[in-house]
């Protein structure tokens, strides 16, 4: 029996407004399956449609046109408070800006999930400080963001983003403000993290090495996918 | 809520010191207000209610011409024949200058009083201040009123004020002349036999000199006694009349003596103090709801304030609100650390207000002019008018977190994460 797709897309548009003069297709008719444990990349020049395409697989947007199937649950429809609660169970975000709250140390950044999925205390301290001896930051869980490199940051940001056990991971342009070094390191955990824990990965980006990593490789223009290869 | 999520609601108030400090402050100005008006207020009536509450007499008779109360000593005689009546105390006060044996004259006001009676119906704090035995020489005031003929030989003595005493410079047993007028040839020769304290008023000691002397002495001396025709006057002021022990903490039976008091006399006004009381509670009540009127403006405009405060910081933190829905944060528990922090600022501006209001109240009472001064010293702290406060304060954090709210729930999440 074929397993159900983590994310199923069906003729997709998200059309920015529309029907005014400046009225943006930022997706135009995307169809697309992303199965459990792949890793997938998304490629295309700025305004091809990654970041929206990302948005919709994610949750954090509905459609204009098409379905969206999550799990098989059609998503278009769904309110937001339902959408939060497919994103708090089974989906993990990873940003190029990284994004952790400036106010909350590490360990706060990263058991920020577990709360939110009413984890108590104690067992979110220990997954919290476990995610982040994973991603090599142990003895860092009390510093601020503000006291992490960029490096450490998106590292804190990846614990964040597997500390919910997603079936999805999401990451749009993860090394995009890390140096070569740095930015190794992250997509070594990132693959870590797919392997070790079976979530679909899906990654935007235009770096080639970043895209080198997945084994499926979308590529984008003018809000279509103009390209979808297996490889790498 | 544990502490560590306290922690970071502090966290994030400190993160904006400034949106923090100038919100605490606004706040705090706003309540110190109230707190100020209403403790002063409240503590000025307080004890407006407590002279009237502690007076040794409950009923007040009083005409409305000058000195209107006509055959004074007959009235107060009918007046003690009254059930529930314990005494009755007729006082005519006068303008007078009080001369010592050698030296220039004082402008004094001179009551005249008779002693039993009106020792009766003084307050027992009143009456510490006299001397133990107040007689003036004729305790009823009967030698020489002389059943109205002003015949009888006249005692001559008189009671000052301690302050009357150190001004005129003179002791217990000298001579002064008290006149009518500043002529001291127009005055009669009388001995000091005493002197008394005067209460603290209101505003402070009374600005007033003042002495006692027989009733009827002062009205011969006055042309209040007998008419130059002849005819009786026996003219006094006011008429206080204290009931029986037993009946004056009851309103009922104080209101009854009041009106057999008015069925003798439906030419004067007779007043019970408990009506007294209703007066001043009834006056209390309007300048309380006045103040708070006040300070509602100032708390209306210091909830805008915080408003947008709070619009501001959810702009500024959209971002990090964006993350905490794009990982899956309730939009419940959002909304909760918002209204908590704007809580927080609120609560933090009403104990500040709380703090700085009682400051100004004791800078004032220790610093301020005598008369604000006095009237600052007598302020109450009601802790049920604090808690209100407190409490119209948390729901003023909650209405000024509900745009905040709305706005840091509608972010457009693709475009915030952008």
């Amino acid at each position: 029996m074929t397993p159900e797709p983590t994310v199923l897309l069906e003729a997709v548009r998200r059309v920015y407004h529309s029907g005014e003069a400046d009225e943006v297709r930022a997706l135009d008719g995307v169809s697309l399956t992303i199965d459990p444990g792949e890793y997938l990349s998304v490629e295309g020049p700025s305004g091809s449609g990654k970041t929206t395409l990302l948005n919709l697989v994610g949750l954090l947007d509905v459609p204009t046109e098409g379905r969206i199937l999550w799990q098989g649950q059609p998503v278009e429809r769904m309110g937001e408070r339902d959408r939060t609660r497919l994103r708090r169970t089974g989906i993990g975000f990873i940003f190029q800006r990284f994004y952790l709250l400036p106010t909350l140390t590490a360990l706060e950044n990263v058991a920020l999930p577990l709360l939110a999925r009413g984890v108590a205390a104690r067992e979110r301290d220990t997954r919290a400080r476990a995610l982040l001896g994973q991603v090599g930051l142990a003895g860092r869980e009390q510093s601020f963001p503000h006291q992490l490199s960029g490096g450490e940051e998106q590292r804190v940001a990846i614990a964040r983003a597997l500390a919910n056990g997603p079936r999805l991971l999401l990451a749009d342009e993860p090394t995009g403000e890390l140096d070569s070094t740095r930015a190794a390191q992250v997509l070594d955990l990132l693959e870590a993290a797919h392997r070790e824990t079976g979530a679909a990965v899906v990654v935007v980006t235009h770096n080639p090495i970043v895209a080198a990593r997945a084994r499926r490789h979308l590529v984008m223009r003018d809000g279509r996918v103009v390209s979808d290869t297996a490889g790498g | 809520m544990n502490a560590s999520r306290w922690l970071v609601h502090w966290r994030n108030l400190r993160h904006r010191t400034a949106q923090t400090v100038l919100a605490v402050a606004a706040i705090a100005v706003a309540v110190a207000l109230p707190v100020v008006l209403l403790s002063v207020g409240g503590g000025v009536y307080t004890h407006e209610l407590a002279s009237v509450q502690d007076a040794g007499f409950s009923i007040s008779v009083d005409a409305a011409a000058d000195h209107g109360i006509a055959g004074a000593h007959a009235l107060v005689h009918e007046i003690d024949g009254l059930a529930g009546v314990a005494a009755a105390s007729p006082i005519l006060s006068v303008a007078v200058e009080i001369f010592p044996e050698n030296g220039s004259g004082v402008p004094a006001l001179v009551e005249g009083i008779i002693p039993s009676a009106f020792t009766a119906t003084q307050s027992s704090a009143e009456r510490s201040l006299l001397p133990a035995s107040l007689t003036l020489g004729d305790p009823d005031d009967t030698i020489h009123y002389a059943n109205g003929t002003y015949d009888g030989p006249s005692s001559d003595q008189v009671l000052l004020s301690t302050p009357l005493l150190q001004t005129l410079n003179i002791t217990p047993g000298s001579s002064v002349l008290v006149s009518p007028t500043a002529n001291r040839s127009a005055g009669i020769s009388v001995t000091v036999v005493g002197g008394f304290g005067l209460p603290p008023g209101l505003l402070g000691p009374s600005p007033l000199f003042v002495a006692l002397l027989p009733l009827s002495q002062l009205q011969s001396l006055v042309g209040l006694g007998r008419s130059p025709g002849g005819s009786l006057l026996d003219d006094a002021d006011s008429i206080q009349v204290a009931v029986l022990p037993s009946l004056a903490g009851n309103p009922a039976a104080v209101a009854r003596v009041a009106s057999a008091v008015q069925a003798l006399v439906p030419y004067y006004s007779v007043t019970s103090l408990t009506q007294q009381t209703s007066e001043i509670r009834a006056a209390q009540a309007v300048i309380t709801g006045f103040y708070v009127g006040l300070s509602s403006v100032g708390l209306l405009v210091s909830l805008l304030f915080l408003v947008i405060i709070l619009m501001r910081r959810v702009e500024q933190e959209r971002t990090s609100i964006g993350i905490q829905r794009a990982i899956g944060v309730p939009g419940w528990r959002v909304s909760r650390d918002l209204v908590l922090e704007a809580e927080a600022l609120t609560l933090s501006g009403g104990v500040a207000g709380i703090a700085g209001g009682v400051l100004v109240i004791s800078a004032l009472a220790r610093w301020g002019s005598p008369t604000v001064s006095e009237i600052a010293s007598l302020a109450v702290y009601e802790p049920v008018t604090l808690l209100a406060l407190l409490a119209g304060l948390l729901l003023m954090g909650l209405l000024a977190s509900l745009l905040p709210v709305r706005r840091a729930l509608r972010l457009p999440l693709p475009e915030v994460l952008r």
